[in-house]
């Protein structure tokens, strides 16, 4: 589904990703974990497009496409979702709106008929109260004064209405108390079908408890220098990422 | 004093008809305050360059070309056009509702004459300067009288053509009477180099209701200057939606002057430029009686090395007790070349009055834009849900449906055309 290799990418003139691979079949879940600035929410930004974040060489395949030829829009339409460690407040477009929008684009893609407004509402409540918030965040401002735990919910209530092949879901679980984690991992634990992938990128194993990971990897100065099973995230959080040398059990401390 | 404003003079100076005290008052004024330079505060903004030097050009006679007139899908209107200057519908074969009258600034009845002489210049301060231009020369116009108690339902649409290289000058003048209502819209556009004013003066009287719309709809090189100028009697009521592009000049003055009590005005104006345009906005509300309340609202979006200028001032008098006056103008700018100069002026002579003002310019957010779009919203569809709702909130408050439905797709794609820089 997901093939990177050797990728390289830099922001501002700074390498920041120096040849990760990685290989993400259909129905696996990959954690990413690693210590601050290793490059995870960088990883997230280069697969999704965005402006400034600059590949400077590798590949990244997706469901046979080249993805880095693809606009920002287009890998979405493609199936690829990013949850958003920090959702942008958007006053003056709601919620409702933006989603309808967003459902829609990606239908047509699909070549699916538009959704009417009442064939949306309905779908929108539905997943509202999966991720248990109240219904007037749907007329709201899109995440205009919403807490942390209210935008990572609105971030998965998203990610159920796009119904994406793949999921890069950056930090979702940061700031969260623990019945809001408990929230975040039901919703996304809802949406794995066995055919549909999820990269959970997290500096913490704590999320891991909720969402089982097929593999852990661990992501250090822009390269992948560890991969297990789920087993290596319980090391990482016995241990820190002193195994990393002495540059990282400072930085983590 | 400048070559152009000299040969205005000259030819003003030919022109004899019963409104020749008005005229005659004009060119003094015009010798006596001469061409309006940098300094002057009004034109601070808005250079005048190219029009100093200009060669007074007056429209070639008898050929009138036939004009097209963009219709508006299901609107009910009386349609009144000019082209470079000359009124070119017959008033004669119009077929108009009780109540109303329009005839053109040269009828034969002395008692029209008379009653356009008493408007003529009558509400249109005496400042501006191109205002003075078109008492002294325009001779082409029209004048609207809407009778008492008459509910004039169709929208009177007055469009001004400009398509050849010339100077041309046109007036509106509407008296709407005790009680009666009116919608009258103005449309101007074309894109040759030229220069056309137009100005409008409007008597709404006790209890009556206007309805008004201006859509400067010049481009590329004409330059337009004109005026929408409003008297208020007691009780009476304006809602007025202005529409600016831009181009080489264009410049708008208007003035709402409450003259009357309990009064209410409602100002919309919209502006969308890009390229090299600019677009100016000058308005000014005279708060001289008790009771009267003012809404404006300016808003508007400058792309490329587009230049918009925004002045409003509000004057309460002292007088003028119980005042509720807001004004506000908010602005985006699409590109680091873009430029606006905003300047709201409050001025408050009276102690129990409610007055907000506030200016705002902010620049396209990046990061709300990337985000849309990892939601699979395309950039341009992003860009209009980010920044054009602001825009098309003034657009929804158009109380005419066919107008604001004619507008939005209009003004949705010149938005779409300029670039993010």
């Amino acid at each position: 589904m997901l093939k990177i290799q050797n990728l390289h990418a830099s922001v501002e003139d700074k390498d920041i990703i120096k040849g990760l691979n990685l290989e993400v079949n259909p129905g696996e879940v990959h954690a990413i974990m690693g210590p601050n600035g290793a490059g995870k929410s960088t990883l997230g930004y280069v697969l999704s497009g965005r402006e400034g974040y600059e590949v400077t060489e590798g590949s990244v395949t997706f469901n046979e496409s080249d993805l880095l030829e693809m606009e920002v829009e287009e890998r979405a339409r493609a199936g690829l979702f990013l949850a958003f460690q920090y959702p942008v407040e958007i006053p003056g477009v709601s919620n409702m709106e933006f989603m309808k929008e967003s459902v829609n684009a990606m239908r047509e893609e699909r070549g699916l008929e538009p959704l009417t407004a009442a064939e949306f509402l309905k779908k929108a409540k539905e997943a509202c109260k999966q991720v248990h918030l109240p219904l007037d965040f749907l007329k709201r401002g899109v995440n205009e004064g919403f807490s942390g735990g209210e935008k990572k919910r609105n971030e998965i209530m998203q990610m159920i209405l796009a119904e994406p092949t793949l999921c890069i879901l950056d930090e979702s679980d940061s700031g969260l108390d623990v019945d809001a984690l408990q929230v975040v991992a039901d919703g996304v634990n809802s949406q794995r079908d066995g055919k549909r992938s999820f990269i959970v990128v997290t500096h913490y194993q704590r999320l891991l408890d909720y969402i089982k990971p097929d593999f852990v990897h661990i992501l250090a100065d822009g390269k992948i220098v560890k991969s297990g099973d789920a087993s290596l995230a319980l090391e990482v959080e016995k241990s820190g990422y002193a195994f990393l040398g002495k540059k990282y059990e400072e930085v983590d401390a | 004093m400048s070559q152009w404003l000299s040969q205005v003079i000259d030819e003003a100076r030919q022109v004899t008809d019963y409104l020749e005290p008005v005229r005659q008052q004009a060119i003094a004024k015009l010798q006596q305050n001469g061409w309006p330079g940098r300094r002057n505060e009004s034109w601070r903004f808005t250079p005048l360059s190219s029009l100093e030097k200009r060669q007074f050009q007056a429209p070639s006679a008898g050929n009138t070309p036939v004009s097209s007139v963009e219709t508006i899908t299901g609107l009910n209107a009386i349609e009144l056009v000019f082209v470079n200057g000359e009124l070119v519908t017959n008033l004669a074969a119009l077929s108009l509702p009780e109540g109303l009258t329009i005839t053109s600034l040269a009828p034969d009845n002395a008692l029209q004459q008379q009653a356009i002489a008493e408007l003529f210049g009558s509400i249109k301060p005496g400042h501006h300067v191109f205002g003075l231009v078109n008492d002294a020369l325009c001779q082409q116009g029209v004048y609207v009288d809407v009778a008492a108690g008459a509910k004039i339902e169709p929208v009177i649409r007055i469009i001004n053509q400009v398509d050849e290289d010339a100077d041309t000058h046109n007036r509106i003048l509407v008296r709407v009477g005790e009680g009666a209502s009116v919608r009258v819209m103005e449309q101007g556009e074309g894109s040759v180099s030229s220069v056309s004013t137009l100005f409008a003066e409007y008597c709404i009287a006790d209890n009556a209701h206007l309805e008004h719309y201006r859509m400067v709809m010049f481009s590329d090189s004409a330059r337009h200057i004109g005026g929408c100028h409003f008297k208020l009697h007691n009780a009476s009521s304006l809602n007025s939606t202005l529409v600016g592009y831009g181009s080489e000049l264009s410049r708008l003055d208007v003035d709402v002057i409450h003259a009357g009590e309990h009064a209410n005005a409602k100002l919309n104006a919209i502006y969308l430029l890009a390229e090299g345009e600019l677009f100016d906005l000058h308005t000014t509300i005279e708060h001289a009686m008790p009771n009267g309340t003012t809404e404006e609202n300016a808003r508007g979006i400058v792309g490329d090395r587009a230049r918009a200028v925004f002045n409003g001032r509000i004057h309460i008098h002292r007088d003028a007790q119980k005042t509720l006056a807001e004004l506000n103008n908010r602005n985006l700018l699409l590109s680091r070349r873009a430029l606006i100069n905003t300047k709201p002026e409050l001025e408050i002579y009276a102690d129990d009055v409610k007055c907000a003002h506030g200016a705002t310019v902010a620049e396209i957010e990046e990061k709300a834009l990337y985000y849309l779009m990892t939601r699979g919203i395309s950039r341009s569809k992003a860009l209009v849900m980010l920044n054009f709702g602001f825009i098309q909130e003034l657009v929804n408050q158009i109380p005419n449906k066919a107008i604001s439905e004619w507008l939005l797709p209009k003004l949705s794609e010149r938005f779409l055309m300029m670039e993010v820089k």
